[in-house]
């Protein structure tokens, strides 16, 4: 809701700014912005900061107000909230493959007219990575129509045991296995391919009473883990980077209606990618023969200290740094997830991207437009960012903040996020997502469970895709 | 349960001694385990939670519970979290709900009892239709019905939502009470001049007090852990425990498992309590009313 | 004002006034927005879009009757909401037996059966997924601890089946448990009597009394769960999220994600009419013994 209430409202306005500790001129203007936002700690973290700093330039009271809403119930909230026209938000933080959904339900705002009369927050937006802009804020993909903004911007990266993979004992044993160096340090890791990977998840399978690094492994300990389950996208946004690095395609939006699902989805590229994919699972522990293997899965798994390396989101990842719930808080350390080497021996790093824009909706005042709009600004100021990066654990959007030298240095996954942020592409932001997303995510789960080939999935998810989207018109 | 009128001659349960106990209380116990489990992980650490083998022995802490009220911000410091507003909404609302609708209930209850309308079948078939309805198929209308008339958000909204969850049955349990109750000293005190509310109020509420309470427990156990309209239709100031129950999962720590170990146990306490005080009168309430002793 | 009143008091309305509130309460909360989505299973409408419905007439219901998908889920709802009765019915029989009779602590013990129907879907959910992870669940460590194998129970159809109808079990048991236990607290002692004249056998007493006594408590329990059932959700989309595959998808989890995540409004509420009919199908059943069971008392 928001509340905007004419001047008269003197001895309110003076009793917000003593409370806020702010002067206030009189004859302003509160202002209350709501924002929908899944309850975690970068959204936590905004608010908190806003609470402290923000002060709006128009000297208009500003408040940001965000519904924190748990994520497993994030997307139904937002959705009633969307479908019913309930207006409640001005603001609201989107997983990216929404967008499209209520671009075209007219409930986002395109913001191009506001970015164009504003050379500020066009300056703002020239600093944003460009994936991030991309991913987060165009519709249809790639076009020119800017609708949102990064909240958390998010990619995946390894996680590993530095006490493990830095051991002498165990580097020497996987160069004499492999004929290959075990990596250790970030370098090293730039150079790993999917093969390593593999090879790594085999190395490190280790029973009861078997040698593991300086010690001895006590239960059954397994290599590596990625994503592979089957609620919301988590396999799809693995198996995606699979596919793209063997130089094959999902339907691409950007091309539309020319752009076919047949025989792209289920290229012979695109099922080298998948056997792939499948193949390195037979590394990781049971859990992953059941297809829910999880983002939070293979957190728990690695947190536990059951496992060598993890790929995952580094929003998540991060929670293995701290000592009170996990078990290797000290033994962690980043680097970048591997890349397949194509024909010509060069690194091919095509990931999914992740994380959350947050977007303006359409039913505001001209006035709350511009507030929201300087919020925005607020948030992706490079002092903002900075220390979301510092306090919120957050990552910065901002190219500007990620070239500074301390940047780095802040959270330990900084740099190999910053590396793959070039590499990030994103899937499909029409409305018609969830439909793909579901039926991808049931014959991918086939697949994990060994219940189809990689073709045979591959093959129903072309079939299918190519049908839905020629009877939405989106295939010519 | 001779209470109601008839003074039917109850079944005297066989007795048995403290051996059966013992078995009874073992089985009873392989039953409770995995509810034991939970309470377990509410004193856990995260990593005892996910120990392995299992940890059946563990330092305690009260971490978990501190947490389910205070949250630590960004920069370290203690912050409400809310959660005592929300059991305190959850125990309003459940309660309201339910007392609504067993006042309600009762009132048609005793109308299609003692007063019945032409079609009284199908309008109690079409009552009784509307509780076994997969929520599902009305949530678009309700959320849309609720922002038109401003109920969005409000106690009073998801109060007579609840109400009208729980009113089929309570009319067909209350029905069914009063169906039992004899009409002889209803008619007699009629004869003697008490007016309409002078027996209701006189002569049939004060023999339906275990009924009313057995249809108010088995409400509260439908009502309490209901999420789908919670979360959809209650507001930052009238949410309910469910709801911020989920909190609890799918942050940047997945489950966090002391924690909703923690809410969870906390918000099994006042049902509980109610269960057992009510116990007996369950027994009865289950059947829906039909059984005919 | 004065007539008005009187016009209420009537005692030809009495009946009428006594059953208005809630059938107020209840036309304005469920049938209301019921035939609002009625209403749209007929027209074109995507309830993201702000575009204006459009009718379809039976469209949508051909497309749902039509659909495999919407058979094969239903098979897989029926497969599990009757293996999960099933058990229901036999454990909760079982227990019901067992609290028959009178014992010291029984009221305490019987709290223990009682607890898990006053636990949330999503807390039954999310714990017993953990019970089943193979690596930290205690499921699959009592089972490595007994056989040295690792149990991988939702890797297959049918653990996963398993794994859910364990659940759902576990939690509504207890109901069953109450219901048969109502039957069997009430059987006259006189007939126990007369079969012991008889000399009966236990089995032939249990037969012969007992059984035929709860019978109809039985076919309630039965029908009533198995309605509850149907709309099992929850605890499906939490342990297995409708896999491995396809296999676990019930017809629940189907029209949540066509009305939640598809936005096919019309569509799902189509299918929720059908679903419907079902309902009112069993319903009809479970009233018809509830009659026959009235009819022999």
């Amino acid at each position: 809701m928001t509340i905007v209430k004419k001047g008269g409202a003197i001895a309110l306005g003076a009793f917000v700014a003593t409370t806020l500790g702010v002067s206030s001129p009189a004859f302003s203007k509160d202002i209350v912005i709501q924002m929908a936002a899944p309850d975690w700690g970068p959204t936590r973290f905004m608010q908190e900061f806003a609470d402290k700093t923000y002060k709006a330039p128009s000297g208009n009271n500003v408040k940001l107000a965000i519904d924190f809403i748990p994520w497993p119930s994030f997307y139904e909230r937002v959705a009633a909230s969307m479908a019913s026209g309930e207006k409640k938000y001005q603001l609201v933080v989107s997983d990216s493959q929404w967008i499209g959904t209520f671009i075209e339900g007219g409930q986002f705002m395109k913001l191009n007219k506001y970015i164009d009369a504003d050379p500020a927050l066009q300056k703002t937006l020239d600093d944003v990575h460009p994936a991030l802009t991309e991913a987060y804020a165009t519709y249809p993909y790639k076009s020119g129509n800017i609708y949102g903004f990064p909240q958390m911007p998010d990619t995946k990266v390894t996680a590993f045991r530095k006490d493990l993979f830095c051991d002498a004992g165990e580097q020497a044993a996987f160069k004499s296995k492999y004929s290959k160096t075990l990596p250790c340090s970030y370098e090293d890791w730039e150079k790993v391919d999917w093969t390593t990977w593999s090879d790594i998840g085999e190395f490190f399978r280790r029973s009861p009473g078997d040698k593991l690094g300086a010690g001895k492994s006590t239960e059954e300990f397994y290599g590596t883990a990625y994503q592979a389950g089957k609620g919301y996208d988590f396999s799809s946004m693995q198996i995606n980077a699979f596919i793209w690095q063997n130089g094959g395609g999902i339907w691409d939006e950007s091309n539309q209606p020319k752009a076919q699902a047949e025989g792209v989805v289920n290229s012979a590229a695109a099922v080298k990618g998948l056997e792939k994919y499948l193949d390195i699972l037979k590394h990781s522990p049971p859990i992953a023969k059941t297809g829910q293997m999880d983002i939070f899965a293979i957190q728990e798994l690695y947190m536990q200290g059951k496992i060598a390396a993890m790929i995952n989101w580094n929003a998540v990842a991060a929670a293995a740094l701290d000592a009170k719930n996990s078990k290797v808080a000290d033994k962690t350390a980043f680097g970048i997830p591997p890349g397949t080497k194509n024909g010509s021996g060069k690194m091919e790093r095509w990931d999914n991207i992740g994380g959350q824009p947050f977007v303006l909706t359409t039913w505001n005042s001209e006035e709350v437009v511009k507030e929201s709009l300087e919020v925005v600004k607020w948030w992706l100021s490079p002092e903002t960012q900075l220390e979301f990066a510092k306090k919120g654990s957050g990552n910065a959007a901002l190219m500007s903040v990620m070239a500074l030298p301390e940047y780095n240095a802040i959270n330990p996954w900084n740099r190999a996020h910053a590396a793959v942020l070039p590499w990030q592409k994103d899937v499909w932001h029409t409305p018609e997502f969830f439909e793909l997303l579901t039926q991808q995510q049931e014959e991918y789960d086939k697949a994990i469970t060994g219940q189809v080939s990689a073709k045979e999935a591959l093959d129903a998810i072309a079939k299918f895709q190519q049908e839905l989207l020629t009877e939405a018109g989106r295939i010519n | 349960m001779s209470i109601f009128g008839k003074g039917r001659k109850k079944h005297a349960l066989r007795e048995a001694g403290w051996g059966y106990s013992a078995i009874c209380g073992a089985i009873g116990l392989v039953y409770f385990s995995p509810v034991l489990w939970i309470i377990l992980t509410s004193f856990k650490t995260r990593q005892d939670a996910l120990a392995t083998p299992p940890a059946f022995f563990f330092t305690p802490t009260f971490d978990n519970f501190v947490r389910v009220f205070y949250r630590l911000t960004s920069e370290g410091e203690q912050m409400a979290t809310g959660m005592g507003l929300f059991f305190f909404n959850s125990i309003f609302i459940a309660g309201a709900g339910v007392l609504l609708a067993v006042i309600i209930g009762t009132s048609a209850a005793y109308g299609f009892s003692r007063f019945p309308l032409k079609g009284n079948d199908t309008y109690l078939f079409v009552i009784l239709t509307t509780r076994m309805l997969p929520p599902i198929v009305v949530i678009v209308p309700i959320f849309l019905m609720f922002r038109i008339t401003g109920l969005s958000g409000s106690y009073i909204g998801i109060i007579l939502l609840y109400a009208m969850f729980n009113l089929a049955f309570s009319v067909w349990m209350m029905k069914s009470f009063f169906d039992e109750l004899s009409t002889d000293v209803e008619d007699a005190a009629r004869l003697e001049g008490a007016n309409e509310w002078k027996v209701f109020f006189k002569i049939c509420l004060p023999q339906l007090k275990a009924g009313i309470a057995a249809t108010s427990v088995f409400a509260l156990i439908l009502t309490w852990n209901e999420f789908l309209f919670a979360l959809l239709l209650t507001g930052n100031d009238t949410r309910t425990v469910p709801v911020a129950m989920a909190r609890s999962m799918g942050g940047q720590l997945g489950v966090d498992w002391g924690l909703l170990a923690a809410i969870i146990t906390l918000f099994l306490i006042p049902v509980f309590i109610v269960t057992y005080l009510l116990q007996n009168h369950l027994l009865r309430g289950v059947t829906f009313g039909t059984v005919k002793k | 004002m004065r007539g008005f009143l009187d016009w209420i008091m009537d005692p030809k309305r009495r009946g009428a006034m006594l059953i208005a509130p809630a059938i107020i309460l209840l036309f304005v909360m469920n049938i209301f927005p019921l035939m609002w989505s009625f209403g749209l299973s007929f027209f074109h409408y995507k309830a993201s879009s702000m575009k204006p419905p459009s009718f379809a007439g039976l469209y949508y219901y051909e497309k749902v009757l039509s659909d495999p998908v919407v058979w094969e889920r239903f098979q897989t709802t029926a497969l599990i909401v009757s293996l999960s009765v099933l058990v229901q019915m036999i454990f909760g029989f079982a227990l019901a037996l067992l609290f028959s009779k009178k014992f010291p602590l029984r009221r305490e013990i019987m709290m223990l059966v009682l607890t898990p129907m006053m636990l949330s879907f999503v807390a039954v959910g999310v714990f017993f997924k953990l019970f089943y992870e193979p690596t930290f669940g205690l499921v699959g460590q009592a089972f490595k601890y007994i056989t040295g194998e690792t149990l991988i129970l939702l890797s297959t159809k049918w653990g996963a089946i398993a794994g859910i109808v364990i659940a759902d079990a576990w939690m509504w048991t207890p109901f069953v448990m109450l219901l048969v236990l109502a039957g069997l607290v009430s059987v006259p002692d006189y007939l126990y009597e007369a079969a012991e004249v008889d000399r009966a056998t236990k089995w032939e007493r249990f037969k012969t009394v007992t059984f035929p006594y709860v019978k109809g408590l039985l076919l309630l329990a039965l029908l009533f769960r198995t309605i509850e059932t149907f709309k099992l959700f929850d605890v499906v989309y939490i342990i297995t999220a409708g896999g491995p595959g396809t296999s676990t998808e019930t017809i629940a989890v189907y029209v949540y994600r066509m009305a939640f995540q598809f936005f096919k409004t019309s569509q799902s509420s189509a299918l929720s009419y059908i679903l419907l009919f079902v309902v009112i199908v069993l319903t009809n059943l479970y009233l018809y013994f509830v009659n026959q069971r009235e009819q022999e008392t």
